[in-house]
């Protein structure tokens, strides 16, 4: 079975084609083979996207490899045939940045997000083997992977296709499993292991840019590695497997605020700029005197990559190379009315229109600069094929409702998606009020929604699963509403950490396009932002204050009660002290007093 | 010895203490909260959040963004006071905020209350947190229009320069709203509405939203001349109040940080002694009691949005730099913050800028007073199962054994028999359901009518009341010709009800629960006296004129120096849009209530045979034990 070729880009960034098909070409020939590539994109806003892609084909038994060992073991060892797993930090600014690089295929929503096709007979032993599979890359990428527990895995349906080449009878045995962290912080521990997995590791070719200090800087950033086997020949022919291998993409997206990168040089802190720096505007009826009314982006700033990443590219990658094909190193999409000066070390490959590539050299550094652009050149932009937000509605610790406005910018195409969510068990959404409607459409129009798939939570064993299939004509806006309840939770349930509150997982928009035998594949992903759930908490000082105040009555209780069980009460001319007279009159009163008592009872 | 416990407390020799125990009861209650404002009684204040930090960074507005700031007020006066509700404010500002590279969205709403329509168009930016992942924001808003009617100009221009400034600081963690509303009173609620979508159909839905919303800094700063002092207004809606440690912060980096004498409940001098206290304190009970909004930040409160005003006031040397660097400071305190505000205290009366008492200490007065209405109901209670005491004891079936005697301050009383009386209980409770329910009437005249139609109906609904009781008392005689049980039962029930209203608002919202208790305090002590005491009726119904909601009314439009028409005109507003519900126990509490004691005034005429009647009635007597 032939599939197409995963994350190709769409229409939305044909300039690129050319650039990714390079990337891509990379075949699954006799040896592994790697091509890495970086693509910088000048973006609205004085913002610089730069996306970085390694990807390396091997296969799991071949000690010279290319194809990391570890990762391939894990996989192995867990029967994972496709894995795709996302680090994502901060949002993608659909409105000023347009649509997602890559079709957003690559990023993750807030947080880490894994799915991952699994082999198993059964769902018990798919779940087992997928427990295996987050322990073991919990470990390798340091994250809390092992924290996809059951209540946070989900199955979906309709959302996800594989990407890679399975043969029907291999996918008649996969299982899909998805699980997110939206409240995962991605930090530089997770970094270190995804640059271990490049063959440079960090040391030259585009990866020597990777620091942690300046990708977490990054208004919006993203990891990604996503495993998929690809297989050489057409058709289902035997000894298929034999010619087949796995291929990894690993992509840092990432979007740099060129002011603040920039900033970063003189003063880290960014105090108000002298006046003479400021750009006024003349025009006002009060300029000139102590007023300024400030122009903003009055040019396009200057960058280069060495001031963004603080070090220029150490050269390109040996291991990068693949046969046949000359290697494009550096791509930089920027209008062609702005120059771009490259330093030694790299030759410059036109590609077409806005887009310069450069093939860079072994061990020498290469740095590319761009010089201030004055006044600002207008920049193309893609509108993505839907607008997505989602928020809370309602408030109160017992009820609350979801709303997501989905927008469909296109002017004559309707666009049909999955609308995904994944809820914890303690938010537990009321089906009945599930609405889909356009806002101001006639009462006459079809109903938007096409298909729901619903699977409810169970208390604390899994989560709720909510697929919907809708249709928004275009240029409309869709809200989709629902009500839920929150859960009371155990006291022990709660995190350790300070109760910021709970986050739930962003919801996944997959948007299709139908096939033609009828089948809808994903062509673009949109991903909402997390949500911030508040529960009712308890005091978590309580307790202990309780602890403390029982105890106290505790200890107070027992101890006069075991004072009064076992203290005798003597009199004070009872105790000692008496000399020796009082000590034998004593005795003699004590000797009187129980020859008396046995006289007594004797009489009984 | 218990029966003889439960026996003594059936005589009525115990009943004779109540009124002492009720009026022990309202001295302590108002003793108590004076002793409040003491050294000893009351505490400084704290941070308790340790995440707040205040005061702890370096602040940088200054410098250029002051010439940016003028730039921006001009901009601001240049469009006049009215330019919020036409929308061409939100056209402008909206365009000052975009070119700042920040998300804009506006948003239109209109309300009707009392016959006048409030409308206007709010706009808002929202800063996205790099980095951040849109589950949380600060709100930092100004109102075009502050709740005194002027162009709040330095604040307006003062929140467009910050947003430009705070927009180049990478290290927020959490979104920040800037809100420009149009006015003080009907803006932030639609805005709040819109954001928790709650909003009524006359408001618009948002098209921008951001995570949710921690605290909020409101900046009023009317004037363009440099300011003294910075007036912290912290009144919610309903009298709730945001927390404490967020007023705490603010005090902290206000004076402590910037060197800002901070102001409360506009006590512009304070000198931290007793009687300053003590009227910063009523000041702050007479605002939460009233439960109407005392700036733009009271319409977040109910939604569990900690807000306050910062306000400039007078003229010193303090200017935009500095009221600049303390928003800058307090946001930096909120972005500071691990979990929304829990810590420090929700219920408490401050009484200096850095004194107050937390509900534990303050809360007995309100709840003393309202439980003397309950000691009262009780012993009425008591009193109506009594049949008048028998001296001779009646023999019973089973013999002279069954009789119990009285022991009475340790010598053998006169034998005398306790026997229970069927309580007539149809006639009080109706009456008092009746009563009760008139009290709709006039809650949903004074929301419903139009301004114009309020000084007219007030008088003539203050002429109805004066006779309302008189007539009531009358027409309730002749038709159902009630006894002396049956008004004391009516009194029982209705003190029972305040009561019990009462107590639960202590909780809620004390300072009402504390005002409306002080009102009604008579009541405890009004009953219908006999015809030959007709005096005390006489009186008591004088002072039942002066304690009526109406003249309260009065009093509070005298204490404000406005129209009483302007007083019901907010109330109705309040009711409409903030949605306060202080007017509900006025009419549907109080009220009643003195109505139902009006009652029992006036019926001192009507009570002559009372005992006849009763001796009439004996046939429900039953023997008991």
């Amino acid at each position: 079975m032939r599939l197409p070729s995963p994350l190709r880009p769409a229409g939305s960034l044909l300039c690129l084609l050319s650039l990714a098909a390079a990337a891509l070409a990379v075949g699954p020939g006799k040896h592994s083979s790697y091509a890495e590539n970086l693509l910088l994109k000048t973006l609205p806003g004085n913002s610089v996207l730069a996306s970085f892609r390694f990807v390396s084909n091997g296969t799991f038994d071949n000690h010279h490899s290319i194809f990391p060992r570890s990762l391939a073991q894990i996989l192995h060892a867990s029967r994972t045939k496709e894995l795709h797993l996302k680090f994502t930090l901060g949002r993608w600014d659909a409105s000023q940045w347009g649509s997602q690089i890559w079709d957003g295929r690559t990023a993750g929503g807030t947080g880490v997000e894994l799915w991952a096709w699994v082999e198993a007979s059964s769902d018990a032993e798919a779940n087992a083997r997928w427990t295996t599979l987050n322990n073991a890359l919990s470990g390798l990428f340091c994250a809390s992977l092992n924290f996809i527990d059951s209540t946070r895995t989900i199955r979906p349906v309709m959302s996800f296709q594989p990407d890679g080449h399975h043969s029907d009878d291999a996918l008649a045995r996969l299982h899909l499993l998805h699980g997110t962290l939206p409240r995962e912080p991605v930090c530089t521990e997770n970094l270190t292991p995804f640059l271990k997995l490049l063959p440079c590791k960090g040391k030259a070719g585009i990866s020597s840019l990777l620091d942690g200090h300046k990708l977490f800087d990054a208004q919006w950033q993203s990891m990604s590695i996503d495993v998929t086997p690809v297989c050489e020949g057409e058709g289902e022919g035997e000894g298929e497997t034999e010619r087949c291998q796995l291929q990894m993409v690993q992509t840092v997206d990432m979007v740099l605020d060129v002011e603040r990168s920039l900033r970063k040089k003189d003063s880290v802190i960014p105090k108000p700029p002298p006046i003479e720096h400021m750009a006024c505007d003349p025009d006002k009826f009060y300029a000139g005197g102590d007023s300024c009314f400030p122009l903003d982006h009055v040019s396009d700033l200057p960058w280069s990559l060495s001031g963004m990443f603080g070090r220029p590219i150490r050269g390109s990658c040996p291991l990068a190379r693949v046969p046949g094909v000359e290697p494009v190193h550096v791509c930089a999409s920027v209008p062609d009315e702005r120059p771009i000066f490259a330093s030694a070390g790299g030759q410059e490959r036109r590609q077409g229109d806005n887009l310069r590539c450069f093939v860079l050299e072994e061990n020498q550094d290469f740095d590319i600069i761009l010089p201030l652009q004055s006044p600002p050149l207008p920049l193309p932009l893609t509108a993505p094929p839907l607008h997505a937000s989602r928020s809370f509605t309602g408030h109160g610790q017992e009820h609350g409702g979801v709303q997501a406005v989905l927008h469909n910018p296109s002017l004559d195409r309707a666009v049909d998606f999955v609308y995904l969510e994944s809820l914890p068990w303690f938010m537990k959404p009321y089906l009945h009020t599930f609405s889909a409607a356009l806002t101001d459409a006639p009462p006459t129009h079809p109903k938007i929604v096409q298909e729901i798939y619903y699977r409810p939570a169970l208390d604390r064993r899994r989560g709720t699963q909510l697929e919907v299939r809708m249709r928004v004509p275009p240029n409309a806006t869709a809200i989709v509403t629902y009500d839920f309840a929150k859960a009371v939770l155990r006291y022990t349930e709660y995190p350790p950490d300070a109760n910021r509150g709970f986050d739930i997982a962003p919801a996944i928009i997959s948007v299709l396009s139908r096939e033609n035998d009828g089948s809808y594949r994903t062509t673009f992903s949109v991903r909402t932002t997390s949500l911030l759930l508040s529960l009712p908490t308890p005091d978590f000082s309580m307790p202990y204050n309780v602890i403390i105040l029982t105890s106290t009555v505790m200890a107070l209780a027992f101890g006069s009660i075991f004072n009064l069980l076992v203290r005798r009460l003597v009199g004070a001319h009872e105790t000692g002290g008496l000399g020796l007279l009082g000590r034998v009159r004593e005795r003699v009163a004590e000797v009187v007093a129980r020859l008396g008592r046995r006289g007594k009872e004797k009489v009984l | 010895m218990a029966t003889n416990l439960t026996s003594s407390l059936r005589s009525t020799q115990v009943l004779r203490f109540v009124p002492v125990l009720s009026s022990l009861c309202v001295i302590i209650g108002v003793a108590w909260l004076l002793l409040l404002p003491l050294e000893d009684y009351s505490r400084k204040t704290y941070i308790s959040e340790n995440a707040l930090l205040p005061g702890q960074v370096h602040t940088y507005f200054g410098g250029s963004e002051q010439n940016v700031f003028r730039a921006y007020r001009n901009e601001v006066s240049a469009l006049g006071v009215n330019a919020s509700v036409g929308g061409e404010m939100a056209e402008k500002i909206g365009g000052i905020l975009t070119a700042s590279g920040l998300k804009v969205g506006r948003q239109k709403y209109s309300y009707t209350a009392a016959g006048e329509e409030y409308h206007g168009e709010n706009v808002y930016a929202v800063l996205q947190a790099p980095r951040g992942d849109a589950t949380e924001a600060i709100v930092l808003c100004a109102a075009w229009i502050n709740m005194d009617g002027l162009l709040n100009e330095s604040g307006v221009a003062l929140v467009l320069t910050l947003a430009r400034y705070l927009k180049r600081w990478s290290l927020w963690s959490k979104d920040i709203i800037f809100l420009i509303a149009s006015d003080s009173r009907a803006g932030p609620q639609a805005w709040v509405d819109a954001y928790h979508d709650m909003h009524s159909g006359a408001v618009s839905s948002l098209p921008l939203k951001s995570g949710a919303i921690q605290g909020v800094v409101v900046v009023d700063y009317p004037s363009v001349q440099s300011f003294d002092s910075l007036h912290i207004v912290y009144d919610g809606i309903n009298g709730q109040l945001p927390n404490l440690d967020l007023i705490n912060t603010a005090v902290r980096i206000a004076s402590g940080q910037m060197g800002i004498r901070t102001t409360l409940q506009e006590m512009w001098q304070h000198d931290d002694k007793y009687a300053d206290r003590l009227r910063t304190m009523l000041r702050g009970m007479m605002n939460q009691g009233l439960g109407h909004a005392s700036g733009a930040h009271s319409s977040f409160i109910p939604y569990h949005i900690d807000a306050i005003t910062l306000q400039a006031y007078g003229e010193g040397r303090h200017d935009e730099t500095t009221l600049g660097r303390t928003v800058e400071s307090l946001l930096r305190s909120l972005n500071n913050l691990l979990e929304h505000f829990h810590q420090s205290f929700f219920f408490y009366l401050l009484m200096a800028n850095r004194r107050f008492v937390s509900i534990g200490t303050y809360l007995p007065s309100a709840m003393l007073i309202a439980v003397n209405f309950t000691f009262a109901a009780i012993g009425l209670w008591i009193e109506t199962g009594r049949a008048k005491a028998k001296p001779i004891p009646l023999v019973s079936e089973k013999g002279e054994g069954e009789t119990t005697t009285l022991l009475q301050d340790g010598f053998e009383a006169s034998p005398q028999i306790v026997e229970r009386v069927e309580r007539p209980m149809l006639l009080p409770l109706a009456f008092i359901i009746g009563v009760h329910s008139l009290g709709f009437i006039p809650l949903y005249l004074f929301n419903n009518l139009d301004e114009k139609n309020f000084t007219p109906v007030f008088y003539a609904f203050t002429i109805a009341n004066v006779f309302l009781p008189p007539l009531l008392s009358t027409l309730f005689t002749l038709t159902f010709h009630p006894t002396a049980t049956h008004f004391r039962l009516i009194k029982c029930f209705s003190l029972l009800t305040l009561g019990m209203f009462l107590s639960a608002l202590a909780t809620l919202n004390f300072s009402l629960s504390f005002m409306i208790g002080l009102c009604s305090v008579p009541f405890t002590f009004i009953r219908p006296f006999p015809q030959t005491r007709w005096s005390a009726g006489l009186f008591s119904l004088l002072l039942l004129q002066g304690l009526t909601p109406t003249s309260a009314l009065v009093a509070i439009a005298y204490y404000w120096g406005e129209s009483v028409s302007g007083i019901l005109k907010e109330a109705a507003f309040g009711w409409v849009v903030w949605g306060m519900w202080t007017q509900v126990f006025v009419w549907c509490v109080w009220w009643p209530t003195w109505i139902v004691v009006g009652v029992l005034a006036c019926a001192s005429w009507s009570l002559e045979e009372e005992d006849e009647k009763e001796k009439e009635e004996g046939l429900y007597v039953k023997k008991l034990l």
